[in-house]
């Protein structure tokens, strides 16, 4: 049996540049399954961000519905949606975005830290993660110390340590040459084999073809499925 | 979660070891200089707190009515102590007490040490603690005296008995050590090294029986359970009930107020060293203030570096309030950093500053208020300065921050604007404030003083001297090395040796003028360099001269318009014809006229000896031909004496102090201002980077950025110049009014304040300025 893992019902986001009112997104609506890889695709500035954002509530649709495992994210509290995504919900950037400031191992375990994990648990996950993505020897170096792909790597580890059900991935090789790109949509396409669904907004059509599903975006509308 | 806050703390503070340092010392000095005035502000809170019952212990001062006027003194009646403790109820000791200065002898061991004469409930209010010999029978023979431990030492030996032991006091009498007690604490605002029966002062002389004259100090000590109120009225009833007409009252006045709160103005207490213990804790808080105030000027400008990092930690789920704890916890860490700094800081000034204020203050770590103190300071400041970054950081929006979109700064660069016209604010109002007392002060210093008080010796004597008098001045002047000398029954700087009740003719009728006595010799006028204006100084004769006296200026102008000359002053049966005028000095109050001055030629009550030495001959030899002199003729005495002009600069010494404290206080709150300032020129360089490269690249001159980068800081400073100026001008105005003899507040003073913190903040932010303009503009285009 297929489970529904969120829908959009005439999502919308509007913001405001000075007097003039911009929709980002227009009546967005779509359907995701748990176990789907999809793959947005679309322009510069026709929406695949915005609209990874709002799914990933870092940002909020102004208007239509948005469902996440039948919860009402758009009727929710700051506090609960937060609750939600910090369950549910791992996030892989471009920039990588990793902390300066720490070091592999701490960089994985910052979500833990804030699930209130453990501490022993913690070195256990971590532990496991650093294995399985064959970093054991890189745990003690800082961001700044390692490759593109490497960083990358730590990137995806960090989305994953809290076991997510959704990855969401804004451009993930966009920063990384082709070797490194495929190693890393590698990685997803056996990620998603285990069970995680996946969400990557792309410009790369072979990018595009590891997912199962691709929607093309145009001026913040679905134009084709 | 909290080792992973500190953790990060420290990776951040060493990445960023500019910003840290700026943060750090900024803040460390400001602790410093906090904690420095702490120490001060506990010790005067401390002063008269250490005896067993201070909350029952009262000085009795007398308010004495002179031409309308209520005067406070710390004299009073002789017999008042005695009449207190047998009629008002509710006071349960009381003792009178005369402060005197005595050489004592032991062998051809001598010291001289200022003590107190008193009754034996003396030793019983004040609970002195002897160590040898006891409270009850010290004072059972007439000859007794109680020596503090050091006095006794010195006099007997380290470890030696003293009691039972006999000293010799002034060369003429034995008094027997019938005590020792502890020495007393530094924070006593009537030292004294030993206390003697009153009668041996006193020594049934007359005025200590009447109610007429004041001489005495008086304390007593309430019941525990004594309603003040009650007792201090009939107090200030008793001396008119036993002198009818009289226009002097007594009060109670705490010992511990004494300190603190012994400022009288028309018989009222009207503050003292109070205005400027709160004054300066107020300044601790700003100086704080200051350099918390770097700290979240400096957070909030380097908000986009830290961006990034709010924004990734909202994403893997952190919770703002999570963000704000980490980002307090950092700003507690650096404070705690700077709290330890600053400890070594304090460790390696006090000292220093021990001997601008003249006390004797230690850092007590293990004093567990000072402990608890720091650490208080510590949070404070964290939380201070840690407080509005944190809710600032932690606002930003992950959505924008990863995107890459610039901060919208708004309210915290008008919050930092705000802040760092605050910090130099309170820089020029410092600045000012030091420039205003250094010239009130030498306004004070340079007035016309009517003598010369340089080149000029004190000596104290005793009576035995002053028969041999003339032969030792004949002695002294063929040295060669002494102009000449003068017997005086005073200090010359000092106040005192006064009364009312003279008559005169002429003039308005003024029997309650408060009059000082100077007995002198002939030769005070030429010795001290006053300058008699009218008629003639004294013979050479004592007995012809015996009714002459001279008046001062503003004693003349009493008598009216005509010639004082000739005029007979009386008091009761005595009286005396004004043979000259001495144009008027001043002494007592330097800040103030003084009291008119009736000098009489009779040296028999001399006290003093001073001398003027010779110009141009070196100090020391003029010194040891003085001594060689004296031990001629005063053997029995050290050689002991005082420079007139030391004594006259120690008259500005709370003055002084005022004027150094806010000369450091200046320096350093401009030193603070300037590290943030120059931090913040630092971030806005940087930050400006490619708006510099671009206009390079379209022609802008090195000068043109400079001045576009240094503009927009000069124009705070300008703002708090106008800030500044009204705020230090209300509070010089109103401490000028303290003073009788003071400065007109000059404009130019502004003006230098105003251009001298231009200037610094110029000089500060010209660096960074001048930095990013020589940057190679291909290089700091690249980068974007």
């Amino acid at each position: 049996m297929v489970n529904k893992l969120l829908s959009l019902n005439e999502a919308t986001r509007t913001v405001n540049s000075g007097s003039n009112k911009v929709t980002l997104l227009d009546n967005i609506n779509l359907q995701v399954n748990e176990g789907e890889f999809i793959s947005l695709m679309g322009p510069s500035g026709s929406g695949k961000s915005t609209l990874l954002n709002c799914i990933g509530m870092l940002d909020s649709f102004t208007g239509g519905g948005y469902t996440f495992l039948g919860e009402p994210v758009h009727s929710m509290k700051e506090k609960n949606r937060s609750k939600l995504y910090k369950e549910y919900i791992g996030f892989v950037f471009q920039a990588y975005h990793l902390i300066d400031e720490l070091t592999v191992w701490e960089n994985i375990e910052t979500p833990l830290l804030y699930k209130s994990v453990k501490s022993s648990e913690r070195k256990g996950l971590v532990a496991d993660m650093l294995d399985r993505f064959n970093i054991v020897g890189k745990k003690d170096l800082f961001p700044m110390q390692l490759s593109g792909g490497q960083q990358q790597l730590v990137g995806i580890a960090r989305a994953l340590i809290g076991k997510p059900k959704l990855i969401l991935a804004d451009e993930p090789t966009g920063n990384l040459n082709s070797k490194q790109s495929t190693e890393i949509m590698e990685l997803f396409s056996d990620l998603n084999k285990e069970g995680v669904t996946i969400i990557q907004a792309t410009h790369s059509e072979k990018n595009a073809s590891y997912g199962s599903r691709i929607v093309n975006l145009l001026d913040g509308k679905i134009v084709e499925e | 979660m909290i080792l992973n806050y500190i953790k990060i703390a420290f990776r951040t503070l060493l990445k960023n070891k500019g910003y840290s340092f700026l943060n750090i010392f900024g803040l460390a000095i400001g602790i410093t200089c906090a904690s420095l005035i702490f120490l001060w502000v506990e010790d005067e809170l401390s002063f008269n707190t250490n005896f067993d019952k201070q909350d029952q212990v009262y000085y009795v001062p007398t308010n004495q009515n002179y031409e309308g006027e209520w005067r406070t003194f710390y004299s009073t009646p002789g017999p008042l102590a005695q009449d207190m403790l047998d009629e008002i109820p509710g006071i349960v000791r009381a003792t009178r007490s005369s402060l005197e200065e005595r050489l004592f002898a032991v062998g051809d061991n001598s010291i001289t040490r200022r003590g107190r004469y008193a009754d034996a409930d003396f030793l019983d209010i004040f609970s002195l603690k002897f160590i040898e010999g006891n409270r009850e029978n010290a004072f059972r023979n007439p000859e007794a005296i109680v020596l503090t431990q050091e006095t006794a030492e010195q006099l007997f030996g380290k470890g030696e008995k003293a009691l039972g032991k006999v000293v010799r006091v002034s060369n003429k009498d034995n008094y027997l050590v019938t005590g020792v007690i502890e020495d007393l604490p530094n924070n006593v605002s009537f030292p004294f090294s030993w206390v003697a029966p009153f009668e041996r002062y006193s020594d049934g002389a007359q005025w200590m029986t009447e109610y007429g004259s004041n001489f005495s100090d008086t304390f007593v000590q309430l019941a525990p359970e004594a309603n003040f109120n009650t007792v201090d009225n009939k107090v200030r009833q008793i001396v008119q009930q036993k002198d009818e007409g009289s226009d002097t009252y007594a009060f109670l006045h705490s010992i511990k107020d004494w300190h603190l709160r012994s400022k009288f103005e028309g018989g009222e207490i009207v503050g003292g060293r109070i205005t400027y213990v709160r004054l300066f804790t107020i300044i601790a808080f700003v100086i704080l203030l200051i350099a918390c105030i770097n700290f979240m000027n400096l957070s909030t400008a380097r908000s986009e570096k830290r961006a990034n990092e709010v924004g990734v930690r909202k994403a893997m789920g952190s919770g703002r309030g999570r963000l704000i704890t980490q980002f307090i916890s950092e700003a507690l860490i650096l404070s705690f950093i700077a709290t330890i700094l600053s400890i070594v800081l304090l460790a390696m000034i006090l000292p220093q500053f021990n001997l601008i204020i003249d006390k004797n203050l230690t850092l007590g770590l293990s004093n567990p208020l000072h402990i608890l103190s720091l650490v208080g300071v510590a949070v404070v400041c964290g939380l201070l300065a840690g407080l509005y970054p944190a809710f600032y950081l932690s606002s930003f929006k992950p959505v924008e921050v990863l995107k890459g979109l610039k901060v919208t700064e708004g309210s915290a660069t008008l919050i930092r604007k705000g802040l760092v016209i605050g910090q130099f604010t309170i820089s020029i109002v410092f600045i000012i404030v030091t420039i205003l007392v250094y010239q009130q002060i030498q306004h004070a210093k340079n007035r016309e003083l009517g003598y010369d008080k340089d080149q000029l010796l004190s000596m104290r004597i005793n009576r035995d001297f002053i028969p041999k008098f003339n032969v030792v001045q004949q002695e002294l002047i063929r040295t060669g090395s002494v102009d000449n000398a003068t017997l005086c029954n005073s200090e010359l700087l000092n106040g005192g040796n006064n009364g009312s009740g003279f008559k005169w003719k002429g003039g308005t009728d003024t029997e309650d003028v408060l009059i000082s006595f100077r007995n002198v010799t002939q030769s005070f006028f030429e010795t001290t360099g006053m300058e008699i204006i009218e008629g003639r100084g004294f013979s050479n004769n004592v007995e012809a001269d015996s009714i002459s006296v001279l008046i001062s200026e503003s004693l003349a102008k009493m008598m009216g318009d005509e010639s004082p000359i000739g005029n007979i002053i009386s008091r009761e049966e005595d009286a005396m014809e004004v043979v000259g005028v001495v144009k008027d000095y001043v002494y007592g109050d330097m800040f103030d006229a003084s009291d008119p001055v009736l000098f009489m030629h009779y040296p028999a009550y001399a006290r003093y000896m001073f001398i003027k030495t010779k110009a141009g001959v070196p100090i020391n030899e003029a010194l040891s031909d003085i001594e060689a002199v004296m031990k001629t003729h005063n053997p029995a005495f050290p050689f002991e004496y005082t420079f007139v002009d030391d004594a006259f600069d120690a008259k500005f010494k709370n003055e002084q102090l005022i004027g150094e404290l806010s000369q450091i206080f200046a320096i350093l709150a401009i030193l603070i201002s300037c590290l943030g300032l120059f931090g913040l020129a630092t971030y806005t360089a940087e930050q400006r980077r490619k708006e510099i490269g671009i206009r390079k690249v379209l022609g802008a001159s090195v000068s043109g950025i400079v001045k576009l980068l240094s503009k927009d800081f000069l124009k705070l400073v300008g703002i708090s110049i106008v800030v500044a100026i009204p705020l230090a001008w209300y509070f010089m105005q109103d401490w000028l009014q303290d003073y009788a003899y003071r400065i007109e507040i000059n404009w130019w003073v502004f003006a230098i304040a105003g251009i001298a913190a231009i200037l610094i903040a110029l000089l500060t932010v010209s660096f960074q300025a001048i930095k990013a303009a020589i940057t190679n503009p291909a290089e700091s285009l690249k980068t974007q």
